[in-house]
This record gives structure tokens, C-alpha cells and sequence, in this order.
């Protein structure tokens, strides 16, 4: 499992892919930098992962899109999945993969919080209970994204059901209050003031368990009908 | 060492194998023939556990393929048709990434790599991205990829296809040489390859199993027209009543009228019997005189060709 982490992580950089989504997510932080907090004359860190969260949803997809739709489309999936690797590895590998990529732009954010510490005194706490919220918002979409790709062979495609997905979660409850409670990135704003909720929390995890345990079903099922 | 039965795989109502059943002993090279869309590649694709077959199972080693996946998959090294390959690494990279998803113990994975790097001949493109090869070459890395891991089983889905002809003959030196020490089953549409190549062939047709034989023996079954060609130069035109000369001719047939004069005829024989004895003494006597005599030969492509029809007729 840990071949296939590696491989996956290193085709991120070994293609633009993942110094674009670097580059665009530290341009929009810089911004909201600006914006939310210099503009403000504040030390809440944390503010600019409130606007960074929404373009999490945006950009999210640059990595998620390819992991099973390029590799069915080039047919290397025929290389994989005659390893003697079980599908939940494989799954889960290309998931920490990714996620990897988002622990290490989260880690680049910390060149903020060190601007911030030279002028006044940003909460530490507040800040890493942001970034773990932030993380965990972070798993949920791209465990959605690796299922949007395990279904097509089409890369655009997979994007494409990914961004409309997340908006749709994004924009539901001014639709209904009922679905208040199902808006991931509704969730992340409590993480915002510090505070870790277990309901939030459990929900991330839940949402981000039934999206791999759905694309290992889609997988497995496309074994017996491809 | 492998052992297929009764697979049948269907996609919706249409059949895409049914109820194929064989068995492959340990260190036999195996020729999969049949014409496109025959389910040569779908047979390939179930023996990996690449896909499921909707009946039957399959067990590589005494291992079912369906029941304990992880252990069956070790023992197969496969090169799927079209050389899928991960672009983006080099030649070395994917070799290696191979070899560790294959498990290969890490302190022995670096020189078992090289060695491999090197029996296939890819030493010195081993730092070069696999997107800036030539198809041969990337056929050889995919080879590569499929024997790494020393797998007890190979399985080569048209491993010749787009290459030149002195690749060919490289990669089927390649092959034989492998066949020593694996089990190897390869599919192709070159039957002059396979009857090169393979200890025995496994024809399938429509996703029915036609025959499963060595190359001779399938060429035997079909052989039973017992013909001799033979270009004479005949000024006398004897040829016309030789027929009633020797009782065991059945037919004697004008196939060309060469320019020098000389004339080639097709003499076909009753039963078994060996003609050409016979027609050398005799024809001396009668004063023609024999410039070329050969016994008519039938090839893997007709015994292929008669299967094929036979099994569509059924």
C-alpha cells in the first residue's frame, strides 16, 4: 500500500497538478490574508481558512479527478488491480495520497501565522483546531471526489459531478432548514471559533468512510460487469 | 498449474465466454488463438482476476482466483493488450514501482530490478520517461513489469503487435528463453508465431473452446487431404491417361503451364497411401521427367481456418 501512496503522491508533482493546486490555493490565501485579516488590522489566523474553505470546493477536483478515471482510461487500472493489492488498499492509498498534498498546503499556511506572531499574538489553539476542521472538510470532499472518478472514465467529467456536488451541499440549506445539518462546509464554521464538535466532527469522518466504502463497491462491482 | 472451469462471463443476454474449461501444466508455453472478439482477451482478463466470470472458477497453483485473490495474483505476471504504462514515470521508476507492488522483498528489490532492466534489454533507457519511448521499447517495459516479481506464470496479451520485425524476433527469442522457467500463455494473431513459439494452442471461437492440441497434432487432424504437387516437363503429354497407369491416384489436376514448358499438376491419392514413391519410379519409366515434387502440406492457418468454420457450422 505504501508503492501505491508513493507513486501517487509523486505523480502529483511530477505533473503541474500539484504545484497548481499549491500555487492557486496560496495566491487565494494571500488574498484572503489581506482581506480578512491585515485589511481588518487583526491577529485571527484563522479567518482566512473561513474564505479558504470555499475554494477548497473549487479546487478540491485539479486532485481528485484523475485518481481512477485516468487510470481506467489508460488501462493501467489493469496493472493495478491484477496486483496482489486488495481494493480497499488501493482505495485508501490514493485517498492518504491526497490528502497528503492537503496537509502539506495547510503546512504552508503557517507562514502567515509566523507574519502574525512578529506584529501581536494570534491563538495557536484556535488556530490548529481551524486546520484540523479545515483537514477534515478537506478528506470529506476529496473522498466524494475519488467516488465522482471511480464512476467514469472521463476526467472532465468526474470534476465536473465533484464541483456541482460540493455546491449543491454548499447551497442547500437556503433551500430547507432541514438540511441545515448536511452542509459540509457549514459544519467547518464552528472549527472557525475554536471549537471541536463531536456531531461535526463524526459527521466529516462518517461522510468521508461511506464515500471510499462506495467507490471500493463501485470498483468491485465494475470487476463483475466490466 | 492452471485450471479453468466451466467460465462463462456474460455482458446482459450476450455471451462473451461459455462454459470454456482447460488445463495448463507447469513450464507449457501456451498459444490462445482465435479470430477478433473471440473472448481471447476476456479469458486473459478472468486467469488475472482482472474481471470476474459470471460462472466457473479458476485456480492458478491449486489457489482459486475468486476465493484468496492476494495469493493467486502473485504467481501471474501480466502484460495486458496495448502496453498500458504510466507515462509520467521513467523506465526504472515504473520497474521498480512494480516490484513493489508485487511485494518484492526491499533488500533485494533494487538488484532483482537491474537484472530485470537488463534481460530485457532496457539498460540503457532505464532513466528515460516511458512517454518518450518508441513502441517497442514500451512493450519491453511492460514485459518487464509482468516478470518482475519472478511470478511462476506469465501471461502476454499479443505481445508482438506494432513491432518491427527484428523486435519480433527478439521478443519471441525473449519468450522461448522465459518458457524454460514459466508457465507462459500469450494470445496472437500470428498462427506462424504461435506454431513457432507455443508447445500447445488453445482455439476459441464465439467464446466456445474449439480445440486444445499441439500444433502438429492439430495440423494432422485436418491434414486428411493426401495430395502431391509435382512440375514436369512432359513433351509426349503422358500425364493425360497416367491415371489409369497407377491404380492409387484419384485425381490429377492442371494447376499451371510454366513458360520453360514445364507443367504442375496436383495429383491427389486414395486413402493414406504415400504417392511419391510410386510416382518417381514410374514416371522415369514413362520419360517425364520430375523437376519439383513436394507432399502438400497443411499449416497451423488451414487447420485454423477448418476449426473456425467447423465451430461456426455447429
Amino acid at each position: 500500500m505504501l508503492a501505491v501512496i508513493k507513486k501517487e503522491f509523486k505523480t502529483y508533482f511530477l505533473s503541474p497538478i500539484g504545484y497548481i493546486f499549491i500555487g492557486l490555493f496560496l495566491v487565494m490565501f494571500s488574498i484572503f490574508f489581506y482581506t480578512d485579516v491585515v485589511a481588518f488590522s487583526t491577529t485571527n489566523f484563522e479567518h482566512i481558512f473561513y474564505s479558504g474553505a470555499t475554494v477548497l470546493t473549487f479546487i478540491v477536483p485539479i486532485l481528485t479527478m484523475r485518481t481512477f478515471a485516468e487510470e481506467r482510461k489508460n488501462g493501467t487500472e489493469q496493472l493495478l488491480m491484477t496486483s496482489p493489492l486488495s481494493l480497499t488498499k488501493i482505495v485508501l492509498a490514493k485517498f492518504i495520497a491526497a490528502t497528503l498534498v492537503i496537509v502539506i498546503t495547510e503546512l504552508c499556511t503557517f507562514m502567515y501565522f509566523a507574519i502574525l506572531s512578529y506584529y501581536g499574538m494570534p491563538d495557536i489553539s484556535i488556530a490548529l483546531v481551524t486546520m484540523l476542521g479545515f483537514l477534515l472538510l478537506a478528506m470529506s470532499y476529496i473522498s466524494f471526489g475519488i467516488l465522482a472518478s471511480s464512476i467514469t472514465e472521463n476526467q472532465i467529467i468526474a470534476g465536473v459531478i465533484t464541483i456541482g456536488f460540493f455546491i449543491l451541499t454548499w447551497f442547500l440549506p437556503n433551500f430547507s432548514e432541514i438540511f441545515t445539518n448536511f452542509s459540509l462546509i457549514n459544519m467547518f464554521s464552528k472549527f472557525v471559533y475554536g471549537q471541536i464538535d463531536i456531531a461535526d466532527t463524526v459527521t466529516y469522518v462518517a461522510f468521508t468512510v461511506l464515500c471510499l466504502l462506495l467507490t471500493i463497491i463501485v470498483l468491485q462491482r465494475r470487476k463483475s460487469v466490466r | 498449474m492452471i485450471e479453468v472451469k466451466n467460465i462463462t462471463k456474460k455482458y446482459g443476454s450476450f455471451v462473451a465466454l461459455d462454459n470454456v474449461s482447460f488445463k495448463i501444466e507447469k513450464g507449457e508455453i501456451i498459444g490462445l488463438l482465435g479470430p477478433n472478439g473471440a473472448g481471447k482477451s476476456t479469458t486473459m482478463n478472468i486467469i488475472t482476476g482482472y474481471i470476474e466470470p459470471t460462472e466457473g472458477e479458476v485456480t492458478v497453483d491449486g489457489i482459486n482466483m475468486l476465493k484468496r485473490p492476494k495469493k493467486a495474483k502473485r504467481e501471474i505476471g501480466y502484460m495486458p493488450e496495448g502496453v498500458p504504462l504510466y507515462y509520467d514515470l521513467t523506465v526504472k521508476e515504473f520497474v521498480n514501482y512494480m516490484a513493489e507492488l508485487k511485494k518484492v522483498n526491499k533488500k533485494e528489490r533494487k538488484q532483482k530490478v537491474a537484472n530485470i532492466i537488463e534481460s530485457t534489454g532496457l539498460k540503457e533507457v532505464q532513466n528515460k520517461l516511458i512517454r518518450n519511448l518508441s513502441r517497442g521499447y514500451k512493450q519491453r517495459v511492460s514485459m518487464a513489469g509482468a516478470l518482475v516479481g519472478e511470478p511462476q506464470i506469465l501471461i502476454l496479451d499479443e505481445p508482438t503487435v506494432g513491432l518491427d520485425p527484428k523486435q519480433i524476433t527478439e521478443i519471441r527469442s525473449l519468450i522461448k528463453k522465459l518458457g524454460k522457467n514459466h508457465t507462459v500463455i500469450l494470445s496472437s494473431h500470428i498462427l506462424s508465431e504461435v506454431s513457432q513459439i507455443c508447445d500447445k494452442v488453445i482455439i476459441i471461437n464465439k467464446g466456445k473452446l474449439i480445440a486444445i492440441d499441439t500444433p502438429n497434432n492439430l495440423e494432422d487432424k485436418v491434414a486428411n487431404d493426401n495430395s502431391v504437387y509435382v512440375t514436369v516437363e512432359d513433351p509426349e503429354n503422358k500425364m493425360e491417361n497416367i491415371k489409369e497407369k497407377i491404380p492409387e491416384i484419384k485425381e490429377v489436376k492442371l494447376i499451371l503451364e510454366n513458360e520453360d514448358k514445364t507443367k504442375q499438376y496436383s495429383i491427389k491419392g486414395e486413402g493414406n497411401v504415400d504417392l511419391r514413391k510410386i510416382i518417381f519410379e514410374l514416371f522415369a519409366k514413362e520419360g517425364i521427367t520430375i523437376f519439383e515434387m513436394k507432399k502438400a502440406d497443411t499449416t497451423l492457418e488451414d487447420a485454423f481456418m477448418q476449426l473456425i468454420e467447423e465451430g461456426g457450422e455447429k
